[in-house]
């Protein structure tokens, strides 16, 4: 059921929620999938480099927002029952 | 409330290209929010109490949002890296017992008197009196704080990014004016609950990394000691039996007795910008559960602001290899060193290459615009029905406040970006404009708290303790400034006392003058009788059923849950 966004409205504020970090974690793990096995990783970041942060913390805000986006995603009928 | 203090003298670090992508969707979905949530802000209870249907965790989480600004993470990681552990405290006993304190025995009253603000209980309790001077006071006071983070953020984008202030100052100011213009508190409420996650997102990894980095907590705190060459950082309650005993000069009754007991209940219970949110409760049970939420997520919440800081002082280096030591804002300025409130930029650039460091800037962002939003939606609510709506313009329509509730989102962006750059070019205001928020508060809470747990306290008692709490409260400020060590000695003392516990001191005495006044010129005049007195204060009023069956539905039971993580926390790094 759509939540908060308001009456008549089919959008969950969750489902929001979910869109932003799938976004973000699709865009997180393409570019750290290519800067992890291209060989393009900022040689600035000399500690964290090892543990190639950008594809994994993509790779888990990509299953949060999943997650979200698919269990909040409007259905016919959230009108009526908003 | 924490005071930014940057050297503007160099950038940091720059975007690139995938960073320049992760801020851009955070504008397009902003925005987008904003419009879409246009069409169901027409009345005035949905613009300025979105319409009263929000559930209790998006109550809750935007309740904590609302404080969760970048002013906030910034400043207090700033601390964390001067002070240590204590810092601790304005998340923990500053912050939870009062958040509970809301939610269990405050909200009911709230709640059912059907107020839409802060002000319009004090004029239901009190008459019209108090409701101006409150009104009034916080009107200001949300403008020039709205100013304030416009101000800090175009001052970080300019340290980290290098930045144009103008630019900052009017990107930021229009996407809210937009957002909030169109979708009231509603489009803020949202917002507010991306912006949590948000920050999550872009700052988790840092205490993650960080603590790899430093080979656990107990590593960490065996670097801090050699590095400060004290244990005093790593201690939240040890060290407090004496002003000379930690870094902060403060005494432990400052924190209990300032910090806890008056300052942190004023903030929470009173400050209309966090209050606001728990109104949009879409029932009296989701009102009362939601700052116990909020009250949860905030016992997590020094993870990712205070832990920052504490590893910075174990792992930041200078290029050579040797320690680093950050530097108050204005020796930064002479000497080219960072000052303390870069901290948390310095750490993410740390550990967070392209793509997270991005994110990490677009959680700060969305930091400064969700405490602009607030501060604007809360202003545009007070000035429509307790200022507009009260004394110029009684009689108009609905729809005449909802567009009023709109062009002052607009007046008031205005008023804010001309504050943000008269800050600018007097940065010594920012500091006037952040003690403003404490003369007002403390007293406030006295004021509040009497009317809604004692029947007795009166019309005439009611403004005239807070008319003299504000006043003792900006005459002390004025004293201590003017007056040296001497003075600082008298209000908060010791000489020994850092401006923080002059802050708490300050507030106690401001209460306790408050409460004092209130008491004495209330049993000086006739009460109200007890039938006018339903539904406002306890012992006139029968709070009504909030629907709980079991026991893991009652507020209650989860405020007991959360107590008993506070307190064993508070013992575990005591």
């Amino acid at each position: 059921m759509a939540e908060g966004t308001g009456r008549g409205e089919t959008l969950s504020i969750w489902f929001f929620v979910g869109v932003m970090t799938l976004l973000y974690g699709v865009v997180l793990v393409v570019y750290g999938a290519w800067a992890w096995f291209g060989d393009h990783e900022v040689p600035t970041v000399v500690f964290s480099q090892r543990f190639h942060p950008t594809f994994w913390w993509g790779m888990l805000l990509t299953l949060f927002g999943s997650f979200y986006t698919l269990r909040f995603r409007p259905r016919r009928g959230d009108e009526l029952k908003a | 409330m924490a005071v930014l203090a940057f050297a503007v003298s160099r950038q940091l670090t720059q975007l690139h290209g995938i960073d320049i992508l992760i801020l851009a969707l955070y504008f397009v979905i902003v925005l987008f929010i904003g419009f879409y949530v246009k069409g169901s802000t027409n009345t005035s209870e949905e613009f300025f109490l979105a319409g009263r249907e929000m559930s209790a965790w998006i109550a809750g989480l935007s309740f904590l949002s609302a404080n969760l600004g970048s002013l906030e993470l910034m400043g207090w990681a700033g601390s964390a890296y001067q002070y240590g552990i204590l810092a601790m405290h304005w998340y923990w006993i500053g912050a939870i017992p009062a958040m509970l304190f809301l939610g269990i025995v405050m909200m009911p009253f709230y709640y059912i008197s059907k107020t839409h603000s802060v002000p319009g209980y004090l004029q239901l309790r009190y008459g019209e009196g108090a409701r101006a001077l409150s009104a009034g006071s916080f009107a200001l006071m949300t403008i020039l704080m709205s100013g304030v983070n416009m101000y800090a953020m175009a001052v970080v984008m300019q340290t980290v990014l290098g930045w144009n202030m103008t630019f900052s100052i009017w990107i930021g100011a229009a996407t809210v004016a937009v957002y909030v213009m169109l979708g009231g508190l509603r489009s803020a409420i949202i917002n507010e609950v991306l912006q949590f996650v948000l920050i999550w997102a872009g700052a988790a990894l840092i205490p993650i990394l960080g603590l790899i980095e430093a080979g656990g907590w107990t590593n960490l705190k065996a670097q801090i000691a050699r590095n400060v060459g004290s244990n005093d950082y790593v201690h939240l309650w040890s060290t407090l039996g004496t002003f000379k005993g930690n870094p902060m000069g403060i005494h432990w009754t400052g924190i209990v007795f300032g910090l806890a007991a008056v300052l942190s209940f004023g903030y929470w219970t009173t400050d209309f910008l966090v209050v606001q949110r728990v109104l949009s409760a879409n029932n009296l049970r989701a009102a009362r559960l939601a700052p116990v939420i909020g009250a949860a997520f905030k016992l997590a919440v020094p993870l990712i602001v205070i832990v920052p800081g504490l590893l910075a002082l174990a792992v930041l280096k200078n290029a050579d290899g040797s320690t680093m030591h950050l530097v108050a804002g204005d020796v930064a300025k002479a000497t080219g060193q960072h000052a303390y409130d870069e901290v948390l930029p310095l750490m993410l650039i740390r550990y967070c290459g392209p793509g997270l460091l991005g994110l990490g800037i677009t959680a700060l962002v969305a930091g400064f615009m969700s405490g602009m939003a607030g501060n604007v939606s809360a202003f545009s609510t007070v000035w429509t029905y307790d200022l507009y709506g009260a004394y110029i313009n009684k009689r108009a329509s609905d729809k005449h406040y909802v567009s009023m509730g709109r062009w002052s989102t607009i007046i008031g962006m205005l008023i804010s970006i001309a504050t943000a750059y008269i800050v600018a070019h007097a940065n010594s205001i920012m500091d006037y404009v952040q003690a403003l928020f404490s003369f007002f508060i403390a007293p406030l809470f006295g004021t509040v708290i009497l009317g809604m747990l004692w029947k007795r306290a009166t019309k005439e008692g009611g403004f005239w303790g807070l008319l003299t709490g504000t006043a003792s409260s900006i005459a002390m400020f004025a004293y201590v400034q003017t007056g040296g060590k001497a003075a600082l000695a008298h209000i908060a003392l010791s000489q020994d006392a850092k401006p923080m516990a002059e802050n708490m001191y300050r507030a106690l005495w401001s209460w306790l003058i408050c409460v004092g006044v209130t008491i004495a010129v209330s049993l000086a005049t006739k009460a109200k009788p007890d039938a006018e007195l339903e539904g406002l204060v306890y012992g006139a009023t029968v709070i009504p059923d909030d629907g709980s069956r079991t026991l893991w539905q009652k507020p209650v039971f989860w405020a007991g849950v959360v107590t008993v993580v506070f307190v064993a926390l508070n013992v575990v790094f005591f």
